[in-house]
């Protein structure tokens, strides 16, 4: 029993950085109708840039350091891309545009970093283990759950109690509107692109000491992005939420469960989610009115 | 209403679009891997030879060892081979065969390579085999370690200077039996290699009287995290785990196993894969302790590999691993077989890589068999931290 509730706290912490990485994503195509398919590589930006600064168990500055760089640079990124996927308004050609985008910062990256695979040891005050449930659990997965918990508080405030966060719901809901009462919308949309790129990018440092950084990271982190999005419902903060912290349970407690079907049940949950609920389980429809 | 149908019509629009590119990034993540090899063609002094290893995807860090190697081979050589000037032609294995088979027809067909060098990917290899047998060309694997490349598929025309899969991992059964008061966990990736290197050591080890705890495969590519696997081997009281993964897969595995206490408790054995190269650099201390078998170790106490790991060092100033040692060797073996095959031929030169005897190299003496795969010795090696460098110390000679 023990084993089980060590899986779903791991699941947590997989839900909590999932969170993070996916948050972006739902929200640039829920609200602007934009597939960015360059999420993985901006997060590969931020693994790279722990690599960099914080490889060899860090001094804690030095890790906050690389979560701020990262941030920004994701941010120019994101602003960037924003640009780009402005000039056209067809799903298909912001997909390659945006795919294009991934393969040149991926190449980019391996280029600089080479091709091998890096670890990112945690900040060294949180590198130990604790016993959890009678099992050793590393302290620096603890923290990861306890950030998802935060963004999550932080991001539901923000987007859906704030004067700004109705700004962008608004938006969404009809652009046209807001533009007549005399607000630039464009500067929302590139606004909420940024943000969504730096925490993917953010998410990338934090998952550094969990998940290393090596070429194809991007696209299986993608990959698990796009899932979360469509379990969770486009354009939804608590879609992402709810579809992070399922993809999170599934990968660790049903791995747990039923090791034998691993690699088939991320797909499965997205399969009958997508039979039971098309649209995801929360879409923007809910968050919109909210 | 307006607001909300409209947004439904772009959910409805967006959904299936966001299902489409899921399932197309699973099926390029299906794609498999492969290594290739090439090899040479001569004319009047000069001799044409393939090396086909991947210079992109998963597998670059080791193509770019293979390469280090085989021309560092040349480098001490004055850039020949059997008295004829050889002109390397590269070209990129990639992951799979898809980009590894057409290359390696490339070098034969188009720059009329002599003979192939190379090929990381067993799936690429077996791919291979039929269109070298058939154009009689030379193939030299330097890395795929398929059992059936010199099993069941074997050819007078593929040689393999690296390992069989299931020869490495049955020469830690044994010792592990031994060593070990108590029942042993499997656990590797799930597929062909990591079945090979399990069935492999499963058979020595139980034939030494050793005691199977639990057996586990985990999902090829896609495991990150292996936390549900390591609490479900504390759950088995097994008393030591075996255990095969290569690449970005043993860099988490080892780190996870330390991190989630199990390195304490319960001793780690592998394939020297786990903790070869710069999948060693990335685990650090966390791989203190793993004790693996392999035909190589850059810790060897020879002349021979203390020779060969300054020249490395030298050329490259990075330590060697076993991939560079396979293709350096693939380089050695032509040496020889070229200076007896004045034509260069594919039938002349597989002739004279039946008579190359033994093999003076880094990693011991070798010859090849007689299903033209490595005769060699295995070492029982051990991580250890030494002057702030993980290094693979070799504790003994495994029979």
């Amino acid at each position: 029993m023990a084993t089980y509730l060590v899986s779903v706290l791991n699941g947590l912490a997989m839900g909590a950085l999932l969170f993070a990485i996916a948050l972006g994503l739902s929200l640039v195509f829920g609200m602007m109708d934009v597939l960015n398919l360059a999420h993985g590589a901006v997060y590969l930006v931020g693994a790279y840039i722990a690599v960099a600064l914080a490889a060899d168990g860090a001094s804690p500055a030095a890790f906050v350091l690389a979560v701020l760089l990262a941030g920004v640079a994701g941010a120019v990124l994101g602003g960037l891309l924003a640009g780009l996927t402005r000039a056209t308004p067809h799903h298909l050609d912001q997909a390659l545009l945006t795919l294009g985008v991934s393969l040149v910062v991926a190449e980019t990256l391996s280029a600089v970093f080479g091709n091998d695979v890096h670890s990112i040891a945690a900040p060294a005050p949180v590198a130990g283990s604790v016993t959890v449930f009678g099992e050793t659990y590393p302290v620096y997965r603890l923290l990861v759950i306890a950030f998802g918990l935060v963004l999550a508080a932080g991001v539901y405030v923000l987007v859906e109690r704030s004067p700004l966060g109705s700004l962008i719901r608004a938006t969404v809901a009809d652009r046209g509107m807001v533009s007549a009462l005399g607000v630039n919308t464009g500067r929302v949309l590139v606004g909420v692109f940024a943000a969504g790129a730096g925490l993917a990018a953010v998410g990338g440092v934090l998952a550094g000491p969990i998940l290393g950084a090596q070429p194809g990271l991007d696209e299986k982190v993608l990959l698990l992005a796009l899932v979360v999005v469509v379990i969770g419902g486009l354009g939804s903060v608590r879609g992402a939420l709810l579809g992070a912290v399922l993809i999170g349970q599934v990968q660790a407690l049903g791995t747990a469960l039923l090791p034998e079907y691993a690699s088939f049940l991320i797909f499965a949950a997205m399969g009958l989610v997508l039979l039971l609920r098309p649209a995801g389980l929360l879409p923007a429809r809910a968050a919109v009115h909210a | 209403m307006i607001v909300l149908s409209a947004d439904l019509r772009m959910i409805r629009k967006s959904t299936p679009v966001l299902v489409f590119m899921a399932a197309a990034l699973v099926l390029s993540g299906c794609a498999g891997s492969s290594l290739d090899q090439s090899s040479g063609t001569q004319s009047s002094g000069t001799v044409k030879i393939g090396l086909l290893v991947p210079l992109s995807g998963v597998y670059a860090p080791l193509g770019e060892d293979m390469s280090n190697g085989f021309k560092l081979y040349l480098d001490q050589h004055g850039g020949k081979l059997g008295g004829r000037t050889a002109e390397v032609v590269s070209a990129d294995e990639g992951e799979g065969p898809q980009t590894g088979v057409p290359a390696a027809q490339k070098l034969v067909t188009q720059d009329q390579a002599a003979a192939v060098v190379g090929v990381v990917n067993s799936a690429t290899a077996l791919g291979l085999r039929d269109f070298f047998h058939e154009s009689q060309k030379p193939l030299l694997i330097a890395n795929a370690g398929a059992d059936d490349i010199t099993g069941a598929r074997k050819s007078e025309y593929v040689w393999r200077t690296s390992f069989a899969n299931g020869r490495v991992s049955a020469a830690l059964g044994s010792t592990v039996a031994k060593e070990v008061k108590g029942g042993v966990y499997l656990i590797a990736a799930d597929y062909a290699a990591g079945r090979e290197m399990v069935a492999g050591f499963r058979k020595t080890f139980e034939a030494a009287g050793g005691k199977v705890a639990g057996e586990k495969y985990t999902p090829f590519g896609k495991t990150q995290d292996f936390q549900p696997f390591l609490s479900a081997i504390r759950g088995s009281d097994a008393k030591a785990v075996y255990s095969f993964y290569a690449g970005a897969e043993a860099v988490s595995f080892v780190k996870q196993y330390q991190q989630f206490g199990l390195s304490g408790s319960t001793p780690l054995y592998g394939t020297g894969f786990l903790t070869e190269g710069g999948v060693l650099d990335a685990q650090g201390e966390a791989a203190v302790g793993v004790k693996t078998s392999l035909h190589y170790s850059t810790e060897l106490d020879t002349p021979r590999n203390k020779e060969f790991v300054a020249a490395y060092r030298k050329a490259y100033d990075e330590a060697p691993t076993v991939y560079a040692v396979q293709a350096y060797d693939a380089a050695s073996v032509l040496d020889k077989a070229l200076g007896s095959a004045p034509q260069a031929s594919g039938a002349e030169l597989v002739k004279a890589l039946g008579a190359v005897g033994t093999v003076d190299s880094p990693r011991g003496q070798w010859s090849f068999d007689a299903d033209h795969d490595a005769q060699q010795k295995y070492y029982l090696r051990e991580v250890r931290s030494s002057g702030g460098a993980v290094v693979n110390a070799v504790v003994s000679e495994l029979s």
